[in-house]
């Protein structure tokens, strides 16, 4: 594994929070996603985060 | 690893303890009062009658931020002082004695805020038990005359704690007369004085003019001066509240990522600036109050942005200590260090969080002091957005987090569940960001706060987003804090009683890196700074006060208190909301 259990738990976390707050910030700048929209971004996200921390592909360089 | 509070000073730990567990249940109490609230508002779960709502309102106010968060701080700062100077009070009967009448003065408080759930409450002292006035208690609101002196006896229990903790001082420093404050103890002596200077004004607007008008005593008072008083003390409880956390901060954070506090001067430099700065400001709460002139207002929101200044210096000297314990650690490079700090460790996860939400919170906090922006949040929803992160989620999430470390050393116990406790931090965390979000977004387009029916029928000008979505989602991070709180008191709870086990916690804290040595030692000269602060308050206050007296005179025109009112508003408005709800009101009455 790329990371530690508890370092994934607090990037998914951070990850979350941010798209809750980015959707308000971009609806100031008149781009505004949708609850669904938002959703799909958080799974997307959380998957990418996933797949990084568990591919075995980034483990070689793990320190 | 260095013998544990609890076994060098049993006693002490004992008082720490107690104090504890009741901040504890008060939290307890205050999230389940939380999680209705949120719930009953967006319309989606209403277990009360919309006016039962306002007692619920006022219990969550006075559970948390009075007794949840002052209890707390009194437990931690009997640890602070006890552990700093290594000795304890002079006299235990006197630590007992403070805590004994926190204690009452919350269970009287308690009793009148809770009988407002009574169908058919009984008379005491003349009036109907009951004190749905939200923490605020602003007049014309009446509350039962219980609910004023359990607040008095409270906050009297308070100055006798700062007294307990001066005498302990005093008496190291008899023996010790050349030595500087410790930090800790320094902290604490700075944050009482800030406290007495302040909570003066309280005490007055109650016990002069609230309590004999409850009482009926006296016929009238000047809202306008008892909300000035109120506010003058205030705006510093909020640093009552934060500064424990702060201590925390400055303390206990750098140890746990690995280090030693940056710098000492600068966080004695930060703590008297509070006693300094913060009491003259609170006006900026009185923003949209009239009877208060303009240009009093502008000085105020003038000197509200200096008090950005020691808390810009705590963001810096904190998240510096952060990045010395990393690199202690073996963390490298701009950014890469962050990975080296301990973020398995709950307590040390939390206080984080908490820091980074309270920066954010700080931001919003700009706003409210704006005097011209303010006019856009006041009494809306934002205004609890703000209150969330910051007394609830800087402080509580740091207190919680805190909890952690703490507990082990007062109990002699393994903190049982680590990696949930973890998870409880992080919880809090997304949790707080939901709710919060979705209240400032509410709050920008006017939906309002202290409501229990907040959806009129007007179509609001939504920016981001759609009405049911924000309360949806509000509804949704209120669920998650209250899960996350639950977990917290069951850890905590599981903690208590698992006995036969051995802490894994090291209570050490190491020295700064750059000591009290390195500044001046009219630092810790407290007489000039309780001076400069009176001079400053008076410059503040004596206008104002004066303008307000003159205007209004000190028992005021003619106010008589709310629920006399009630009847007669309420046959002319019943067929608005409002109305309902003073008529439910007067039926309570009868
Ligand atoms: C379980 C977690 C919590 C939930 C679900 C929650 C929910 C709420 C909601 C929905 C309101 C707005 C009520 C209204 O304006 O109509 C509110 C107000 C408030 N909350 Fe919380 N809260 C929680 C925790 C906390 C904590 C930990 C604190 C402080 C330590 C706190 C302090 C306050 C204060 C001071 C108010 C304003 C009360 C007033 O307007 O009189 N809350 N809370
Ligand atoms: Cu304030």
């Amino acid at each position: 594994m790329r990371t530690s259990p508890a370092k994934l738990l607090i990037l998914i976390a951070i990850l979350l929070v941010i798209v809750v707050e980015l959707r308000t910030v971009l609806a100031f700048f008149d781009v505004e996603l949708t609850v669904l929209q938002g959703i799909a971004v958080g799974i997307v996200g959380i998957a990418l985060l996933l797949v990084w921390a568990f591919s075995p592909l980034f483990s070689e360089s793990d320190q | 690893m260095t013998d544990l509070f609890v076994d060098s000073y049993p006693k002490q730990a004992r008082v720490v303890r107690s104090a504890f567990l009741t901040a504890y249940i008060a939290l307890g109490i205050g999230a389940l009062f939380g999680v209705l609230q949120a719930l009953h508002r967006t319309d989606i779960l209403r277990l009360v009658e919309s006016p039962t709502y306002y007692t619920i309102l006022t219990g969550h106010g006075v559970f948390l931020v009075i007794t949840f968060t002052i209890f707390f701080l009194v437990g931690l700062y009997q640890w602070a002082v006890t552990d700093s100077l290594g000795r304890g009070p002079v006299d235990m009967r006197l630590t007992w004695a403070w805590y004994g009448l926190m204690s009452s003065g919350t269970l009287l408080a308690a009793i009148a805020i809770l009988a407002g759930f009574l169908d058919d409450p009984p008379t005491v002292l003349g009036s109907e038990l009951s004190a749905d006035v939200l923490f605020t208690f602003y007049a014309p609101l009446q509350a039962n005359p219980i609910f004023y002196v359990g607040l008095v006896l409270f906050v009297v229990g308070t100055w006798l704690a700062g007294a307990d903790w001066f005498r302990t001082w005093w008496s190291w420093k008899q023996e010790n007369p050349d030595a500087r404050i410790p930090l800790p103890t320094f902290m604490v002596l700075t944050t009482m004085i800030m406290w007495y200077i302040s909570s003066i004004g309280v005490a007055v607007s109650i016990l002069a003019f609230i309590l004999p008008w409850s009482l009926g005593l006296t016929g009238s008072l000047n809202p306008t001066l008892t909300r000035t008083l109120f506010w003058y003390f205030g705006h510093p409880v909020v640093y009552f509240w934060l500064l424990p956390a702060y201590l925390l901060w400055y303390t206990v954070l750098p140890k746990l990522s690995g280090g030693r506090l940056f710098s000492d001067p600068l966080a004695r430099v930060v703590f008297i600036l509070f006693i300094l700065l913060s009491t003259p400001v609170g006006i900026h709460h009185q923003y949209l109050d009239p009877g208060i002139s303009d240009g009093f207002k502008f000085i105020v929101m003038t000197n509200t942005m200096f008090l950005l200044l020691p808390s810009f210096l705590t963001a810096f000297t904190v998240v510096a200590s952060m990045e010395h314990g990393a690199r202690q650690r073996g963390g490298d490079g701009y950014f890469n260090w962050l990975q080296a700090l301990p973020w398995r460790d709950p307590a040390f996860t939390g206080m984080s969080l908490a820091g980074v939400v309270f920066a954010f919170g700080g931001f919003t906090g700009i706003v409210n002091a704006g005097m011209n922006i303010n006019y856009l949040v006041h009494n809306s929803l934002w205004v609890p957005g703000h209150i969330h992160t910051q007394v609830g989620t800087a402080v509580a999430l740091t207190f919680m987090a805190g909890s952690y470390w703490l507990v082990p050393q007062l109990t002699g116990n393994r903190l049982v569940g680590r990696d949930v406790a973890l998870v409880q931090v992080v919880l809090w965390f997304v949790g707080i960001v939901f709710m919060t979000n979705s209240m400032y977004r509410g709050g920008l387009i006017g939906i309002p706060r202290r409501s229990a029916e907040p959806q009129y029928d007007f179509d609001y000008e939504i920016a981001v987003g759609s009405i049911p979505e924000i309360r949806a989602q509000l509804a949704i991070g209120g669920v998650l804090l209250f899960v996350s709180a639950m977990l917290f008191l069951v850890l905590i709870l599981l903690t208590a009683f698992n006995d036969d086990s051995e802490p894994i916690v090291d209570g050490t804290i190491p020295p700064a890196l750059s000591g009290p040595e390195d500044s001046p030692r009219v630092l810790d000269d407290l007489r000039v700074w309780i001076a400069i602060a009176l001079v400053l308050v008076a410059i503040a206050y004596a206008f104002p006060l004066a303008n307000i007296v003159s205007r209004g005179g000190l028992f005021g025109p003619d106010i008589g208190p709310f629920p006399v009112v009630v009847e007669t508003v309420a046959s002319v408005l019943s067929t608005t909301d409002t109305g309902m709800y003073l008529e439910a009101l007067v039926e309570t009455e009868s």
